[in-house]
């Protein structure tokens, strides 16, 4: 029974968290989410432990790393693309050496949390989701392309508790080289698909905000887009039984997309007044509700912007992105990343550390942000965790200023 | 290592003791009998008549979790907040930072800084957790434990409308403390939150759910009984339907006879005490409640009282959260249904003294308080942050003890409150003793921490030293010495030792066969596997730092 059970792995490898990936799916690459193929595909190396490109042991590695931050005036710790027990390790080497904090997905991050704090929202989870909604309306996003399986394991389900799965109606209102494939029901029925570019979305969603409203809408059409369409849109998200209304920050990128996503919160708050609706931001990698919530608790705060600029060291973490790296440019690099990382230019110092999810353990929380999902090691490996390295780094730190 | 405080006036109701001067052995963490003759004293601690109790308990405070952390990245205002002057009738201590919003850190350094050894977070919503135990797992000093949210998830409601036995509904309350590791189980306006989601705006204690055709009535018998079967301390923790609704306090009568008797214990009632009388239709209900309080010995209350200035409240009540959200202050909430397991709504508030309601709603609080006879029946809270945070207990204290400042403050509220409220009337003030029974004594034995709450041997060594003072807001506010698990953890109200406290959990036995039937709903309808959704020891102790004590029970 414990084997059954440990044979199961959930993926970390977007926001979705799907918790059903067998070893034996792993093991023969049979894997239908290219995101998960391409995480699970990943193989355990054991480079050494790098200071400009030369291989150390960790020690000297990690008492590199402290000289860098105990001279630098200003670090930043950037990427953070680690788990929940990672982003506290990183908290705590934020505070030892008064770094600011940020992460690899930042600016999507932050444009949702603009919204957030500034008007609030009503939104959803995907068990909800899944269990009630009728009408799944999509704005500037497919989804798909941030969560694959997005359509298999919440909309075309093979049952919900307060729906007909099969026959819910998919909207998308506008975006850029959609895939609207996944958004035909298993009976075929096709999704309604109102186009317009991503960049005229604001204008478009601010018309559907104003007629779900009642309020009046002049002219016959927006940014190209039919009055009436929105008009017919508008009845239909009031006359559901559970609309949900999904946005993707990462794919709303223009100057001034919080105001998007706050005129698809406010759409949502407004048809709350008389029938049912909830909001649902999808997308997510790198841990980066994990890293976003931990740093909240544990500071009261969110995650910081990063300003590459004013920063003279950056302690970079890379464990879901192995190939990403600070911009080019920027202040002297600490890698304490993943083992199959891939740099142009080797940073100052690299040491490797375990990915949660492959090489070991640890908790992530899903994009919803509601639920946080166990990460088992798919394939384990002693390399240390980006814990135990940081508590190197601390404790050299210590040495230091004691010496 | 033997340790010994010495000529210590001992306030412990727990054992009957008011102010019997005697010394105190603690060895190991725990506090032992006089130790041999021969055997060596390491400590000495000579309080020459301070004033000791048991380390405090907050038995309703919330601590951890995600409705918290949304208060927190919702109002990033509040971080400035400590720094601002409370004008109005909160008179406020150092201590009192008016910090609605504290991290996990500054949570547990304010808590002990104030004598308080441990705080219970009680509304866990089950699917969440896993992210309760990591917050509290990163608030330090403090001890930690959670009531599991039931009686709104679908998995309840739907064994409920299928007339499923009683001992169905028991293996799942068992099981829901097993995987959650909590210590209680709590309903939020029973029936109401799942009601929400069907477009249902009130749900009323006789009303059927639209959907399910049961009502929260039975929803409380089946909860009450199953808690009190299993065979847990700690009574169902109930948020009644209705919340802060004018005329509310028929609702809270009527729910104390939900339980046919057994054990239950009603939160934050002054939200709950609420009459439709006067001009303003918002009146004081309190004599009502307190009276039928005193009548029902199978209820036990706590008061969620306001205190005036900026706060925010979070709660699992989304279906009354979501009215609230229209007078937020600032304009701005977070309203979410989760996982057909729960649902939650974080509203900021700012409670102010000339408001007529507000203003009320304190004298509400205190007239409970006052009214209420049995102080082990009665809990000192402010529902944290949800009437004011936690950091103004000592203010509250003394609104408790001190008939004179709490007159001064009554004096200065909107005069169409003062008018409708007999405040004034009631002379009581609160004893030492008293205090000691409803912050130690009673919350330990509420919910069942038999070696805690008291200064017995054999018990743990949280202890808290005061010195007396006449300004009991100023001696609650700064205790000379706080001891967690024997170790000296505050000096003169300022912590001199980091230690990170334990989790506390019961795990009742129950029949395994319920999971088969729980993991076909998760197949089912869940986006999650059963086995994710269940909690290990092990992982409450990762990152090195919590660990959990179960309490078998008898």
């Amino acid at each position: 029974m414990t084997q059954l059970l440990n044979a199961m792995h959930t993926c970390p490898a977007c926001g979705l968290l799907c918790d059903d990936i067998s070893s034996d799916a792993i093991a023969r690459q049979q894997l239908s989410c290219g995101k998960a193929a391409k995480f699970y595909a990943r193989s355990v190396k054991h480079p050494s432990a790098q200071i400009h490109g030369r291989a150390v042991t960790v020690r000297e590695a990690v008492k590199a790393a402290a000289t860098m931050l105990t001279q630098a005036t200003s670090p930043l710790v950037a990427g953070s693309s680690t788990d929940v027990h990672g982003a506290r390790a990183l908290v705590d080497l934020s505070h030892a050496t008064h770094a600011s904090m940020t992460h690899l997905n930042a600016s999507s991050t932050l444009r949702n949390m603009q919204v957030l704090q500034h008007r609030g929202w009503q939104t959803t989870t995907l068990t909800e989701v899944r269990n009630r909604a009728d009408v799944i309306l999509m704005i500037g996003t497919d989804v798909v392309s941030h969560n694959a399986r997005f359509f298999e394991r919440v909309v075309w389900v093979d049952e919900a508790m307060f729906t007909n799965a099969a026959q819910r109606k998919i909207i998308y209102l506008g975006g850029d080289d959609l895939n609207t494939k996944p958004g035909v029901s298993p009976d075929g029925h096709a999704p309604e698909v109102i186009a317009c570019a991503s960049a005229h979305l604001p204008e478009v969603v601010a018309a559907l905000r104003a007629l779900v409203l009642d309020k009046p809408v002049t002219g016959t059409q927006v940014a190209g887009v039919a009055v009436s369409t929105l008009k017919a849109l508008a009845d239909t998200l009031k006359a559901a039984k559970y609309a949900t209304l999904v946005w993707v920050s990462k794919d709303l990128h223009y100057a001034h997309a919080e105001l998007t996503i706050e005129h698809i919160t406010e759409t949502v708050v407004a048809l709350n007044q008389k029938s049912r609706a909830m909001g649902l931001s999808m997308g997510g990698s790198d841990g980066d509700t994990s890293v976003n919530y931990a740093h909240t608790w544990l500071n009261g705060v969110i995650i910081d912007q990063p300003d590459w600029e004013s920063h003279d060291v950056v302690v970079w973490v890379n464990s879901y992105s192995p190939d990403a790296m600070p911009p080019a440019g920027a202040a002297p690099v600490i890698v304490l990343g993943a083992s199959d990382s891939a740099f142009a230019t080797p940073p100052a110092v690299f040491i490797p550390v375990a990915t949660p999810g492959l090489e070991c353990d640890g908790q992530m929380f899903r994009v919803d942000g509601s639920v946080t999902l166990p990460l088992t090691a798919a394939k384990p490996d002693d390399l240390p965790s980006l814990r135990e390295v940081v508590n190197q780094i601390l404790t050299t730190l210590e040495q230091g200023a004691l010496a | 290592m033997i340790t010994v405080l010495k000529n210590a006036k001992v306030v412990d109701p727990a054992h009957g003791k008011d102010g019997v001067v005697q010394d105190i052995y603690i060895r190991d963490g725990r506090i032992v009998a006089r130790p041999a003759a021969n055997e060596k004293i390491d400590e000495v601690f000579d309080l020459n008549g301070k004033i000791v109790m048991a380390g405090a308990i907050d038995m309703h405070s919330h601590i951890g979790g995600g409705k918290v952390n949304i208060a927190r990245m919702l109002l990033p205002e509040y971080q400035e907040m400590r720094r601002m002057q409370e004008p109005e009738a909160h008179i406020c201590g150092p201590n009192c930072s008016h910090h609605a919003t504290p991290n996990t850190t500054d949570t547990g350094m304010r808590y002990i800084e104030m004598g308080y050894t441990a705080a219970f977070e009680p509304a866990v919503l089950a699917v969440n957790a896993r992210q309760a135990h990591m917050e509290m797992g990163d608030t330090p000093m403090i001890d930690k434990g959670g009531y599991a949210m039931l009686g709104n998830d679908d998995y309840l409601l739907r064994l409920l409308s299928q007339n499923a036995d009683q001992k169905t509904i028991n293996d799942y309350v068992a099981w829901t403390l097993h995987a959650t590791q909590t210590i209680g189980i709590k309903v939020v306006n029973p029936g109401g939150i799942s009601a929400f989601k069907f477009n249902e705006r009130r749900q009323d204690l006789d009303q059927l759910h639209s959907y399910y055709n049961i009502t929260p009535r039975r929803i409380l018998q089946a909860l009450s009984r199953a808690v009190n079967e299993v065979g847990i301390a700690k009574p169902l923790h109930v948020h009644c339907n209705n919340l802060g609704v004018a005329g509310n306090f028929q609702t809270t009568l009527d729910t104390m006879g939900a339980s046919d008797g057994l054990p239950m214990h009603l939160t934050h009632i002054q939200f709950h005490s609420y009459g439709t009388e006067g001009d303003k239709k918002f009146s004081s209900a309190a004599a009502n409640i307190a009276e039928a309080v005193n009548k029902n010995k199978h209820i036990t209350v706590d008061v969620g009282q306001i205190l005036f200035g900026q706060t925010v409240t979070a709660s699992g009540d989304n279906m009354m959260q979501h009215l609230n959200a229209k007078v937020a202050n600032p304009k701005k909430s977070v309203i979410m249904d989760i996982e057909c397991d729960a649902g939650c709504g974080v509203v900021p508030f700012k409670y102010r003294d000339q408001n007529y309601v507000n203003a009320l709603q304190w004298a509400i609080g205190l007239e409970v308080f006052l009214s209420v006879d049995d102080p082990w029946r009665i809990f000192l809270t402010t529902d944290h942050p949800n009437g004011a945070p936690f950091t103004s207990y000592p203010h509250l204290i003394r609104l408790l003890m001190d008939k004179t400042f709490r007159n001064d403050a009554f004096d200065k509220l909107n005069l169409d409150a003062q008018a409708m409220s007999n405040l004034k009337a009631l002379e009581r003030e609160y004893s030492l003793y008293e205090i000691a029974i409803m912050t130690r004594a009673a919350p330990a034995k509420l919910i069942g921490l038999r070696d805690r709450g008291h200064l017995g041997e054999g018990a743990a060594a949280d202890i808290t030293v005061y010195t007396e003072q006449a300004d009991k807001e100023a001696m609650f506010a700064k205790p000379d010495l706080v001891f967690k698990d024997g170790q000296l953890v505050v000096k003169e109200g300022k912590v001199v030792k980091v230690v990170w406290g334990a989790t506390h959990t019961v795990k009742p036995a129950f029949d395994l066969g319920i999971e088969r039937d729980i993991k076909q709903y998760f197949d089912r309808y869940h986006t999650m596997q059963m086995h994710n959704f269940k909690i290990s020891n092990d992982q409450i102790a990762e990152d090195g730092r919590n660990h959990v004590i179960n309490h078998t029970q008898g």
